[in-house]
């Protein structure tokens, strides 16, 4: 079974940790380089497991586009989030065996470093993929 | 016989054995199939059974029983199906299996440029390259390109569909016709080598062996066309850039730009082997756009040091490498070139002719660059907006925090910050 996992941060969040203060200071380069070292590691072992089918980190939420469709014509909206909004961030898609394998792997991110007023109260979803089987049909 | 050693052979002698099985029957489409499964079989028979006598004919004889079985279910589909079959069964006669591989190099050649094609996305003929030349499976090329299987195997499968569809015949194309197709086979490979560099939050340790592959195909392509100067100068390219890649990437993933590596990491061996290839292709001619770049990096690998690099050299070679393509990117280059060589205001005055170039001037390099070559100037005021600007519209997260460091130092009362050398990174 498939399942992804995803984490989330908000615009403001973001530029701390690239390193440019908002309501809270910039992470400091120790925080970005544990981070960086957490995530290799951690790829590293989902691909040596078999069990990371693919992996992608989202860009800065200012940079979104929204598309709306309205009366059945597309408006482009820029930027459409407030600054602490938390959005998606990046996610993993990783196959196992079962949802409580997903999930271990998933508790594993609660060892991930960053400023300790973020990691208390951090948090990732694990979903199933909707994926159809299709039934023995003789 | 191990493992690694089967796959490695059995990676050489995928494209010899397509090309054998294609010349044989046509069908690019299901030989392909059928070499895979006999890639396949071979992967888990060998390394218990031991190596056949004749691998090469083992593998053809085994994909093009595979074949004969693809062909005939295909032409049974066609007659339920009350279409007139087109498949003849026949063999097209030569070569045969236990003939020896002597239009190997040829067949690979045909097949490179079959797989990238024009009429193919650029998407497609990576993937089709990697699996029809590169004798990857699909779960692999998947994993290389960072994708799900799913979507490699459609792409493969619509292109193969797409040549089928166009009816090229597995042949040499037209010698007028074979140095734009030549072209696009580079690019592709290329391609494939950079995004063995492109990588997303966490994964930059984990495509070097992208870059491998596409040097092992540039090696490939070399040994079927060994007088080619831009086949010549893409693999000594390829192996002038990889050389760095130990020293390119800190322990946690960030890259670190040429300037501050540590080039004791740098690999001597691809070096030395990139400097004779570009060396031997460059008196042989006609210049090219790989030739130039080959030689850049050459230059650039060979300083032992930072200062002690050939910047009036390399500013020169740019300086050609804009005439042949004029493209904004190597502008760039050439004017940080240009600032090493006679200055930072003679490196701005470029910079800013770039301003009017719309496909450039909003991008994070034109702002990044103009920083650096400000901040040489001693402008700080108008740097730090620079790279302000810069970090705005940057999308990666590392060029983001790059450039947030910059910014910061630049914040920093003068004198209470180490000055680095920021230079970007023109390899």
């Amino acid at each position: 079974m498939k399942y992804m996992i995803l984490t989330f941060a908000s615009q403001q969040q973001y530029q701390e940790m690239v390193g440019q203060p908002s309501e809270q200071p910039a992470w400091t380069q120790e925080d970005w380089a544990a981070l960086g070292a957490f995530m290799q590691a951690f790829n590293r072992e989902l691909l040596d497991s078999g069990e990371l089918v693919e992996t992608r980190g989202l860009s800065a939420p200012v940079h979104t586009r929204r598309v709306q469709f309205k009366e059945g014509v597309p408006v482009v909206t820029d930027g459409p989030y407030a600054e602490a909004e938390e959005v998606l961030a990046g996610y993993w898609v990783v196959e196992c065996d079962s949802f409580d394998r997903a999930t271990e792997i998933t508790a594993r991110l609660a060892s991930c470093p960053g400023p300790e007023r973020l990691r208390v109260r951090a948090y990732a979803d694990v979903r199933p993929i909707d994926e159809h089987q299709p039934d023995f049909e003789g | 016989m191990i493992a690694a050693e089967t796959e490695d052979l059995l990676r050489r002698l995928a494209p010899q054995v397509l090309g054998a099985v294609v010349r044989r029957y046509g069908n690019f489409d299901l030989a392909e199939d059928a070499t895979q499964e006999a890639l396949l079989a071979a992967s888990m028979q060998w390394p218990q059974d031991g190596l056949p006598g004749n691998p090469r004919a083992w593998l053809i004889t085994v994909a093009s029983r595979r074949l004969t079985d693809l062909l005939r279910s295909e032409q049974a589909r066609r007659q339920r199906e009350d279409t007139v079959a087109r498949w003849a069964l026949t063999e097209r006669g030569a070569p045969r299996p236990d003939a020896p591989p002597a239009g190997d190099d040829g067949d690979t050649l045909v097949l490179l440029l079959l797989c990238c094609h024009p009429s193919l996305s650029p998407a497609s003929q990576i993937a089709l390259t990697l699996r029809a030349v590169g004798g990857l499976s699909t779960a692999e090329i998947a994993r290389a390109l960072l994708g799900s299987e799913q979507t490699v195997t459609r792409r493969i499968t619509r292109a193969k569909q797409a040549i089928k569809d166009s009816g090229v015949p597995f042949a040499l194309p037209a010698p007028a016709e074979l140095e734009g197709r030549l072209n696009a086979v580079l690019r592709v490979l290329y391609l494939i080598f950079n995004e063995g560099y492109a990588s997303t939050a966490g994964t930059a340790l984990i495509r070097v062996g992208l870059a491998q592959e596409a040097i092992r195909l540039a090696r490939t392509l070399y040994a079927a066309r060994p007088d080619d100067s831009e086949v010549a100068a893409l693999l000594a390219l390829m192996l002038l850039i990889h050389a760095r890649h130990r020293a390119r990437t800190a322990p946690d993933g960030s890259l670190i730009p040429m300037a501050e590596q540590d080039r004791s990491l740098w690999d001597r061996d691809g070096i030395d082997e990139g400097i004779a290839l570009v060396t031997a292709a460059l008196p042989r001619g006609p210049i090219g756009p790989y030739q130039l770049q080959a030689a850049i990096a050459a230059v650039h690998d060979e300083a032992e040091n930072p200062e002690a690099t050939d910047w009036r050299q390399i500013a020169a070679l740019y300086d050609v490498l804009l005439r042949l393509d004029d493209n904004p990117v190597v502008a760039l280059n050439h004017a940080v070139a240009v600032s090493m060589v006679a200055g930072p205001r003679a490196g701005l005055e470029l910079v800013q002719r770039l301003g009017a170039d719309a496909r450039i001037n909003a991008d994070r390099r034109f702002h990044a660059v103009r920083g650096q070559l400000l901040e040489m100037a001693g402008d700080r005021t108008t740097a730090l907006e620079a790279y302000r600007a810069a970090a705005r519209v940057a999308t990666n997260l590392q060029q983001q925090h790059y450039l947030n460091q910059q910014i910061t130092r630049l914040q920093a009362p003068p004198g209470t910050a180490p000055h680095g050398q920021d230079l970007p990174d023109p390899g």
